[in-house]
């Protein structure tokens, strides 16, 4: 199934999207004839426990689940599974949290932290490795990314190519025109979070592009 | 469409593209518009060393500017009088004689209050796909049937 891993709705300050201008425009997409089953809201520096999406998911057949995207001391984090404890464990709203502490807390909550736009010059994880920084708990990373600039979701595939990682796709919305740009086709069926961390652990997926769904030809 | 070439409310679609509209701002246009908008110069927008000490890469367009050339993009498809209300977020700084992308998509058509209303999200890019300012924009446009 093909999720969208990364987008931002109006509960994010620089999105001037609706969910439900997203679960419409996914039926504009649908009626092209590209296959997208849902998508992960990853809002900046927050997770929305009181927001229920179920009856819009429900009205339009879009799974629509909830993440978060965090800004660390290097680059931003796409958080699945989040939950409770890991929200009482860490600060989400820390513009400065500590990369290697997150990804072990949220392993620790049966949650997972992958980094988003490696690639990203100046922000990601990329140029910081390029610095000597090193990450023993990367495995993940978030390969294909729809607000890439020319070169970086290349420098994004180059890293997973040295080191071995798996990468994810995700559009980056912050208008509902862009939803689905790039997506993740999944080898399990997803129905919640706790889904999605399992199948991301299992490694069975791969980054596409919108284009290549077409018809769910990939 | 109507004699001027622009579209009535029946005509407009779910994902009708709008533009592009290829732009430059260049540094004496710039000039111009600041001294139109009546800001004192010299400014972070008109000079490389005042734009410096703001941690810029270079004089920036104003957003105002920025507003203006992506108005212009919509007030051209759709009429004068036709652009209801434009919101933008400005992602980076716009920079000089570099070239501007503009372009909409149309993503909610509904009749409402008795106006025939069309929403589209807006964007302009730099020639490396960076996203400049992005937004959505409301449009008014006459009915068929009026």
């Amino acid at each position: 199934m093909y999720l969208d891993l990364h987008s931002h709705s109006v509960s994010s300050d620089d999105s001037r999207a609706t969910v439900e201008q997203y679960v419409k425009w996914i039926q504009v997409l649908r009626k092209r004839g590209n296959v997208v089953d849902g998508i992960v809201l990853t809002e900046h520096r927050k997770f929305d426990f009181d927001r229920d999406y179920s009856q819009l998911a429900a009205e339009y057949g879009v799974l629509i689940l909830k993440g978060s995207e965090l800004d660390t001391l290097y680059g931003h984090f796409l958080v699945y599974g989040v939950n409770q404890g890991l929200t009482n464990d860490l600060d989400f709203s820390n513009v400065r949290l500590d990369s290697r502490e997150l990804m072990k807390a949220a392993r620790q909550h049966g949650a997972l932290a992958i980094p988003a736009h490696p690639g990203r010059f100046g922000i990601g994880l990329v140029d910081y490795m390029e610095q000597g920084e090193s990450f023993e708990d990367v495995h993940i990373v978030e390969r294909l990314n729809g607000g890439s600039r020319a070169g970086e979701n290349e420098r994004a595939e180059e890293l997973c190519s040295q080191k071995g990682y798996l990468g994810t796709g995700g559009s980056d919305a912050h208008l509902a025109s862009h939803i689905c740009a790039c997506v993740t086709d999944f080898q399990a069926t997803i129905q919640n979070e706790q889904d999605l961390v399992q199948a991301l652990l299992s490694g069975e997926f791969k980054p596409v592009r919108l284009e290549e769904t077409q018809n769910g030809s990939v | 469409m109507t004699q001027q070439n622009m579209p009535y409310f029946e005509d407009v679609e779910l994902g009708d593209e709008i533009g592009p509209l290829q732009k430059v701002a260049a540094d004496d246009q710039v000039v111009g518009f600041c001294q139109l908008w009546g800001n004192p110069m010299p400014n972070r927008f008109t000079d490389a060393a005042i734009a410096a000490k703001a941690n810029l890469p270079g004089p920036i367009l104003p957003g105002v500017m920025s507003m203006a050339l992506m108005s212009q993009l919509l007030t051209q498809w759709g009429g004068p009088g036709a652009l209801k209300d434009l919101d933008l977020v400005f992602r980076q700084p716009v920079p000089h004689d570099q070239p501007l992308n503009i372009a909409a998509t149309v993503t909610d058509t509904r009749q409402e209050n008795g106006e025939n209303l069309v929403e589209c999200d807006i964007l302009m890019t730099g020639a490396a796909g960076e996203r400049y300012v992005g937004g959505t924009a409301l449009l008014s446009l006459p009915s068929k049937s009026q």
